[in-house]
């Protein structure tokens, strides 16, 4: 929050044509300025900023000093490239317009973009560092596009000249993929000297970097990133659900009614409890997951004895009822998942025959459940397959 | 303790004569092209401690003996004389320029303007000897700044204690601090002539 006036010095020579920042140097430069721009007005109210041109037909001032954010933006428009940038006139012209500045408490700082190469002396620049220096102006210096020998030196040189209590700042932008703006919002010309921007530049490089889980910064946007979360959890336990009631149709080969409205009243205890967990955010959801798989074939296993004795009375029919249930079960369960356990367990072959001979009236080699298996093996398949081909749309 | 004075001191008692520093704003004290930022706040003691180097120094910049010293008050006061020590080995300050009331003075504009008064320094090591103002032109002074354009020939100039003797007048400068500001006007607490009962408004 420290009450400061700002210059800010804009390199529009010939050299900004170039295009290894994306879209363009000079564009890439006008963001950056932007950017500044906006931190500094809103680290405190009563800052100000200014913007001068340092090449064209020579150091023009556009805006003097001033906290109105819009006319700086606006006097970045029409800007053209062109010219040899004078970087000494550029900076006692800055240092100039702070003097006259109209808040005296202000401190005063000059940010200068050098994109072309630098022809001073070092001497020349150390010369105007220790100036700035005697008159307690801080320099921030961009250092970008042309990179000829000597270049960072001399401007270590005059930052180095300048710094009292390491309020100036110099930062190097190589080119590469990375926006000029989103390099310059990790340093110290953002940050403000570790106070005040700081919080604008966290929410600036957490949208930008969106290395965050889904995207959103936990800090800054708490509830956002939980309900993204929540809803992700819930997802992946409809989708284990909707797997699990396929493999328990798959494994009751009993073809009444009756074993029909048992199952589906155990498949809908069953899918209670994992609803409930689902709203456990915790990592051995999974495990939970398993133990409500576990109960609810024993239960399937209890229900199914009882009612062994109307083994496969009507198996066109109940198949078909199970038919149904299973496409219904795999329509319901449209979007893809992460892996799902049940769909583990039923694609095991062993696992499945193993669990049908232990069933009670359930005979393995019965054609009908063969037919079932199979058909739930090309309905896995079919998962498969629609699986691979949403992960392409997807990317 | 001794004043060695060039007056004679049986009339007043020099430390507590030096005690304007108990009425400057300390937190808006700046120098400029001092080495370490902020050492000027030691520069302003009492006037026993006035060789105690304890707190540090005000040194100027290396090869560049020019020190500027804004010095705000919390009120209006009247300053009789100024006394300034300096370190030994030609770092001591050889001329001492004065500006009243004008904040923001850099070096550019103490150069070049017409200081209120100046004096010619001596090296003072003791912290004996004061230097006297024009009093009538430094009858309420809210700020004050001094220059140091040269010294005796060191690399730098330090100074370890500047005094100010005189008044404080207890009367202040500020702004007005209790303003409240309306984003948006409310009716309600612009009562006219026309709300209370009648009669004809104007403007003035």
């Amino acid at each position: 929050m420290v009450l400061e006036a700002t210059m800010i010095c804009i390199d529009n020579s010939e050299w900004m044509r170039n295009g290894d920042y994306s879209p363009s140097r000079f564009q890439a430069q006008a963001e950056a300025v932007n950017l500044i721009c906006g931190a500094k007005t809103q680290s405190n109210p009563e800052n100000t900023v200014g913007v001068l041109t340092m090449a064209g037909k020579g150091v023009r001032v556009l805006v003097t000093p001033t906290s109105d954010l819009g006319k700086i933006l606006a006097c970045m428009h029409g800007l053209e490239v062109g010219g040899e940038a004078n970087l000494p006139a550029g900076i006692q012209i800055a240092q100039l317009a702070l003097k006259h500045r109209q808040n005296k408490k202000q401190q005063q700082r000059i940010i200068v973009f050098v994109g072309s190469p630098v022809k001073y002396d070092k001497k020349t620049l150390e010369a105007i560092g220790r100036k700035l220096k005697k008159n307690s102006v801080s320099l921030d210096i961009v250092d970008f596009g042309e990179s000829d020998e000597g270049k960072p030196e001399k401007l270590d040189a005059l930052v180095s000249a300048v710094n009292s209590s390491d309020s100036s700042h110099i930062v190097h932008a190589p080119p590469g993929p990375n926006a000029l703006s989103d390099v310059l919002i990790s340093t110290p010309i953002f940050t403000g000297d570790g106070d005040g921007g700081s919080g604008f530049a966290a929410a600036a490089a957490a949208a930008a970097a969106g290395g965050f889980e889904f995207g959103v910064d936990p800090n800054v946007d708490p509830e956002l990133a939980l309900a993204l979360r929540v809803s992700m959890e819930e997802e992946r336990a409809r989708q284990e659900a909707a797997a699990k009631k396929a493999a328990e149709e798959a494994t009751k080969q009993e073809a009444s009614s009756s074993r029909d409205a048992t199952m589906t009243e155990v498949e809908r205890s069953s899918a209670l409890p994992a609803d409930d967990k689902r709203h456990q955010l915790t990592d051995d959801e999974a495990a939970l997951l398993e133990q409500a798989l576990a109960m609810s074939m024993d239960d399937v296993k209890s229900g199914s004895g009882a009612i062994s004795d109307t083994a496969m009375s009507d198996p066109s029919v109940d198949d078909q009822d199970l038919a149904l249930a299973l496409q219904m079960s795999v329509q319901d369960s449209a979007k893809d998942s992460s892996e799902s356990e049940m769909r583990k367990v039923v694609e095991d072959q062993a696992f499945v025959s193993s669990i049908l001979t232990s069933l009670p009236g359930v005979d393995p080699n019965d054609p009908s459940v063969k037919d079932l298996l199979a058909s739930l093996q090309g309905q896995s398949e079919k998962k498969e397959e629609e699986k691979k081909p949403e992960n392409e749309d997807d990317k | 303790m001794a004043c060695l004075h060039d007056h004679s001191c049986e009339d007043h008692n020099c430390s507590s004569d030096f005690s304007l520093y108990k009425h400057i704003d300390f937190s808006k004290v700046v120098a400029l092209n001092e080495s370490v930022a902020g050492s000027v706040k030691s520069v302003f003691k009492a006037w026993e401690r006035r060789l105690d180097t304890s707190e540090g120094l005000l040194e100027s910049n290396e090869d560049d003996p020019e020190l500027l010293v804004f010095i705000p008050f919390t009120c209006d006061v009247k300053i009789k004389s100024i006394a300034v020590v300096g370190g030994s080995g030609g770092t001591s300050p050889s001329k001492m320029r004065a500006f009243i009331n004008r904040e923001g003075i850099d070096f550019s504009d103490a150069q070049n303007m017409q200081p209120v008064q100046e004096w010619e320094l001596t090296e003072n090591l003791q912290g004996v000897l004061e230097y006297q103002t024009r009093f009538s032109r430094f009858q309420s002074v809210a700020n004050l700044t001094l220059h140091f354009p040269e010294n005796f020939g060191g690399n730098t100039t330090q100074i370890y204690y500047i005094g100010l003797r005189g008044e404080a007048t207890q009367l202040r400068r500020d702004v007005v601090a209790t303003i409240v500001y309306e984003v948006m006007p409310n009716p309600s607490e612009h009562k006219t002539k026309s709300d209370s009962g009648g009669g004809l408004s104007h403007i003035e």
